[in-house]
């Protein structure tokens, strides 16, 4: 970031720059850090950023330049509150699942079996467990599984007691006992599962250390190359030693509240190989087929394929659009299409209106000032009833999306705002009073902090301005969520479906999708691969 | 016991990281050609009217940053002007400290300093003086010139350039405007195409081979299953479960048409079971949208046939290149079996596990097979023509038998331009596009083309003539009898007279051009820098299709478009 700031200095001395090497997300940049610029620029690599900057920019009322590259495709899109769609007018795909026992207990692809040793084994053994309390199964499945999740049950805890011995020096054959054989033998004694396909082969760790004595760990520099089982397993001894280290420095070192732990992290080469080897070894033993490292680091990472030509044409195309936005011709802008086939390269649209079924744009933007050490829920839903003449019948998010109030939730009235907003940001009040007729659209409040304690006479929460709150448009916004058109973060022309049209297609389905924000792994039936950082959703990526 | 191995020393090599996201797109076979080409780019061709320099090439070294990041072998900048204060103003490869000092040294050095791995070469000499070594434009894989260009210095180099088969790209940044245009070779073949995955598949429904078909019949009463069982036959095989099914009472026949297929569709749909607990079944769901899409019989793209029809596919020489002889080769095989070798993936689908390996299975040895048939052929060929190069790699063969369904030749045509040798088929190429606003289509880009055509010109006239000093770049008297005399050459062959809105059009185009003097905006140069080296990179993997061969982008209305010119 600096070093970006320092080279662009160089071309323009005169400019001010400022830069800042911290998450968008962070409280810092606020509403009023927002109304600060003219245009705003995103050039970020995930769907959660890439919401929160759109949910901003619209409360700031700031012009936004949204864009995105994968490969040879690039996107830039203009948005305007009122005047444009917004990032949230068409939903974005949300990003593969795998029901959990295809993942822990009948894989039959090599994406299953790398999802296990990515977002499974690797948190048990070096990463946040699920610990015990967290029911990783839903009870409500049908009672044909029933076995199925008792073993998995048994299996989480069996795996507990042998992390106790890391650092010994049979850990790694523990551990490989464990997942490579008797979670296997056990799979073998589920008759009924293997009716149709070749049972698992038990791995027998002996053997493959003796066979595979010969083989340098260097192996695993051969990332283009199908290892044989024996390699893997070289791979797999030698990456587990590497991460069991460097775990063990990190936790001596350790003081603070968290428990240091390793992550995966594709350009991490420790991790990348045991997730590489752990997958290859379960995919042999599932007589499914080995994949390179190479192959797994893109599977396992997400990767988006990123190139110089590609970020050069978004980034002049961005900038062609922003002259048109700070000349206040935002009726000249356009979404603009970079797109490898084709009869042209570059491919535009013009923008269209606000989706009026988007609860995001729809919102209605207030603030209310605040005492800190006195405003209470109860303070705010008073306001809300008295003064902006809501009913009975509405609920409160706080911005990590988090229901604090609704009529059947009052526990938290008389907490304090500030304990359970995130530091005072802003609350989402969504209006659901539909016996007089559709409700109002959502309410977005931004909190003011008083920069005194004010008297006790002054009400502790007031509003700042007067604020008219439409009623919503007539077509209900759980149609809008089958408007689902968006490929990999990309929307193009003409590929819009009209709503419904493939409800056939996701039927059943829908419901076992889970966004990315609140499955990874957290004790879902699914498991989520996504970016590393667990954020991420169908990205799209400029670096 | 081991020690913890240093994860900098265990990983792939340093360059495998850095170009890892690249990879991705065109693997180690398409770096390896980068790696192992140089690139020439004549950034301007001596001084112009009053200036030093005609060009001020910035869109040529916007296009080398986007070569030298992702690893060319070495690049040549041949430029003879020297850092004025204006370049300062627009080209983020020099700085304060150039001023005064070559073009070509300055943004050679700050280009080499993007990546250690590439090397650059400047001269300072115009190109034609160079063009006298002939052991010169052989070092280079492809050649990039920063219009406006003289034609004297233009046509040579083009021409030698075709004469030893080295692409041009031939490039303009005016103004709000950019436009390029390449030359390949008369045939430039391309096997690694990388169509869209969806329209790659081919699996054979209508006309299944033995093990397919056998797949199929050995399914046993759909009836009887269970319903996980039901939940979990491939879709594949519910297909050709119900083709055959729907053969028995439509004598014989598979559905054919559309009308056909969609109720050929309703039939499976009302297969589904709804009255299990899920209330559906996904791998119905799937039958039912693979429908209209793959119950087709196997028909032979035009493209492909036309390819098969070529000279150079049917009279193969002993110099014959290795995608003739494959491709002859994949001929004899279609006219033995009347399909294509089969490429041998297989779609995602609600399966049991082993069901689905055993059918990719089934997809696969079929490919093998088939990719050792053509192999055999090849063999063949390359003994009975006596072939003094290296066998063909088997790889090769592979691979063009997985995209044999989407091989492509472009016939590489010459840099197009309006002057009286003009191709008729140029100008009545440009004359359509002209043509088309009367159609009530939006108005073509092509008047931007011919605007820089015009430029072309009047450089052309300044830099030749003896006072070329005294002549400003926007000489009104110059652009007015080039502007005639090319709008002239434009009703060459065709006499009808333009009409209002096409001249019109090509009068603002001149006017953008004349507003900026020949002069260039970052902006547009760095994303037509974008566009050209990604055109660049096409050529030199040679994988993707790349342009056909006319590119104009206006920024003012954020809008491209291609020509065959």
């Amino acid at each position: 970031m600096q070093v970006a700031k320092e080279v662009a200095q160089k071309f323009q001395p005169n400019a001010k720059l400022e830069a800042y090497h911290a998450n968008i997300m962070d409280r810092q940049f606020n509403i009023d850090w927002f109304k600060g610029f003219n245009i705003v620029f995103n050039a970020l690599d995930n769907l959660a950023a890439r919401r929160h900057v759109n949910h901003m920019c619209l409360a700031a009322g700031v012009p936004l330049i949204e864009s995105g590259t994968t490969g040879f495709n690039g996107q830039v899109q203009v948005i305007k509150k009122g005047k444009t769609e917004c990032y949230d007018c068409n939903e974005k795909a949300t990003p593969t699942t795998f029901p959990l026992c295809t993942i822990r207990s009948n894989p039959s692809q090599p994406i299953h079996c790398i999802a296990w040793a990515k977002s499974w084994l690797m948190p048990e053994l070096f990463g946040e467990s699920e610990g015990e309390d967290s029911d990783v199964i839903d009870s409500t499945e049908d009672a044909g599984n029933a076995d199925e999740i008792a073993t998995l049950k048994k299996e989480a805890l069996e795996l507990k007691e042998i992390l106790e011995s890391m650092g010994s020096d049979n850990f790694c054959r523990k551990v490989f006992e464990k997942v490579f054989k008797i979670d296997i033998e056990r799979l073998r004694g589920m008759e009924d599962m293997w009716k149709e396909r070749q049972p698992p082969d038990v791995l027998d760790y002996d053997k493959l250390e003796s066979d595979s004595a010969q083989i340098e760990p260097t192996v695993s520099e051969l990332s283009r190359k199908e290892w044989s089982i024996e390699e893997n397993f070289a791979v797999f001894k030698d990456s587990m030693d590497r991460l069991t280290k460097r775990l063990n420095e990190l936790q001596s070192d350790w003081t603070g509240s968290k428990k240091p732990i390793l992550s995966f992290d594709k350009d991490d080469e420790d991790t990348l190989d045991f997730v590489t080897a752990a997958a290859n070894l379960r995919s042999t033993a599932f007589h499914i087929e080995r994949k390179t490292k190479f192959d797994i680091k893109q599977m396992a990472g997400n990767i988006i394929p990123a190139i110089a030509t590609t970020n050069a044409m978004t980034a002049g195309l961005c900038v062609l659009q922003a002259f048109k936005v700070l000349q206040h011709e935002l009726d000249q802008a356009k979404m603009v299409f970079l797109e490898r086939s084709g009869a042209r390269a570059i491919n535009s649209d013009s923008l269209d209106p606000p989706k009026p079924s988007c609860s995001v744009c729809s919102a209605v933007h207030g603030s209310v000032s605040v005492d800190a050490e006195r405003a209470t829920l109860h303070d705010l839903v008073n306001v809300l009833r008295s003064e902006l003449d809501y009913g009975e019948e509405f609920s409160i998010l706080n911005h990590g999306g988090n229901l604090v109030y609704d009529p059947d939730l009052e526990d938290n009235l008389p907490a304090r705002l500030r304990d359970i907003t995130n530091n005072l940001d802003y609350i989402t009040v969504v209006d659901e009073d539909d016996v007089a007729q559709v409700p109002r659209v959502n309410l977005e409040l931004f909190f003011v902090e008083r920069a005194e304690a004010s008297s006790e006479e002054t009400k502790p929460v007031t509003l700042q301005q007067g604020l008219e709150i439409p009623r919503k448009a007539k077509k209900s916004t759980i149609t809008s969520s089958e408007d689902n058109s968006i490929t990999n973060g990309m929307s193009g022309p003409g590929k819009r479906k009209r709503d419904g049209e493939d409800e056939e297609m996701t039927n059943g389905h829908v419901a076992k999708k889970v966004a990315a924000d609140q499955a990874n792994g957290d004790g879902e039936d699914v498991i989520v691969l996504d970016e590393e950082n667990g954020k991420d959703g169908g990205a799209i990526l400029i670096d | 016991m081991a020690d913890a191995f240093p994860a900098t020393l265990a990983g792939p090599t340093s360059k495998e990281r850095r170009y890892d996201r690249q990879l991705r797109l065109w693997a180690a076979s398409g770096q390896q050609a980068l790696e192992d080409a140089r690139v020439l780019l004549v950034n301007s061709d001596g001084p112009l009217g009053s200036s030093s320099t005609g060009v001020s090439g910035v869109a040529g070294v916007e296009t080398l940053k986007n070569l030298v990041l992702p690893g060319i072998g070495g690049f040549t900048i041949v430029d003879p002007a020297m850092v004025t204060e204006a370049d300062l103003g627009v080209n983020f490869f020099l700085e304060q400290d150039s001023l005064g000092k070559s073009r070509a040294d300055e943004t050679c050095r700050l280009l080499r300093e993007l990546n250690p791995d590439v090397q650059g070469y400047s001269y300072s000499t115009p190109i034609t003086e160079l063009l006298q070594d002939p052991a010169f434009l052989p070092q280079h894989k492809l050649i990039i010139i920063s219009g406006p260009a003289k034609r004297s210095t233009l046509d040579p180099l083009c021409l030698e350039a075709q004469e030893l088969g080295i692409p041009v790209l031939y490039t303009h940044s005016v103004g709000f405007y950019a436009t390029f245009s390449s030359q390949l070779a008369a045939e430039f073949p391309i096997v690694e195409t990388h169509p869209d995955p969806e329209t790659t598949q081919d699996l054979r429904l209508l006309n299944p081979w033995p093990e397919l078909a056998g797949a199929a019949a050995a399914l046993p009463n759909l009836e009887a299953m269970d319903d996980h069982q039901h939940g979990h036959v491939p879709y594949i095989l519910l297909l050709l479960h119900f083709v055959e099914e729907w053969k028995q009472s439509h004598e014989g026949n598979a559905p054919a048409n559309y009308k056909e297929k969609t109720e050929f569709r309703e039939f499976v749909r009302s297969k589904t079971r709804t009255d299990n607990p899920e209330g559906g079944e996904e791998n119905f769901d799937e039958a039912v949208a693979a429908v209209l899409k793959t119950i087709s019989p196997f028909t032979l793209r035009s493209t492909i046939r036309e390819i098969f029809e070529m000279e150079q596919c049917q009279t193969l020489t002993a110099d014959s290149a290795d995608f003739w002889i494959i491709a002859s080769a994949i001929n004899t095989f279609y006219t033995k079996h009347n399909v294509l070798p089969l490429p041998g993936s297989l779609p995602d689908m609600k399966a049991q596990s082993a069901d689905y390996v055993s059918l990719q299975n089934i997809y696969k040895s079929k490919a093998r097979a088939d990719v050792e048939e053509v192999l055999a052929t090849v063999r063949q060929l390359e003994s009975q023509l006596n072939r003094p190069m290296a066998p063909i790699p088997d790889r090769d063969v592979e691979v063009f038998c997985k995209n044999a369904a989407h091989i492509k030749v472009v016939r590489g045509r010459a840099i197009p331009q309006i002057n009286s040798n003009s191709d008729p088929e140029t100008l009545s190429a440009i004359r359509n596009q002209l043509g088309l606003s009367q159609l009530g289509l939006p108005d073509s880009l092509v008047s931007v083309f011919i605007a820089t055509q015009i430029l072309d010109a009047v450089v052309d006239e300044i830099q030749s003539s003896a006072q070329s000093s005294s002549f400003s770049v926007d000489d009104e008297a110059l652009w007015k009898s080039h502007t005639e005399r090319i709008l002239a050459l434009l009703q060459r062959d065709d006499p009808t007279p333009l009409d209002e809105e096409a001249r019109e059009s090509i009068e603002n185009a001149i006017l953008e051009l004349r507003r900026a003097e020949g002069g260039e905006l970052h902006n547009i140069a760095s994303l037509a820098g974008g566009l050209v080296a990604q055109e660049a990179l096409k050529v030199l993997t040679r994988q993707y299709v790349p342009m056909d061969n006319t590119c104009v982008f206006d920024g003012a209305r954020s809008r491209s478009e291609m020509y065959r010119l």
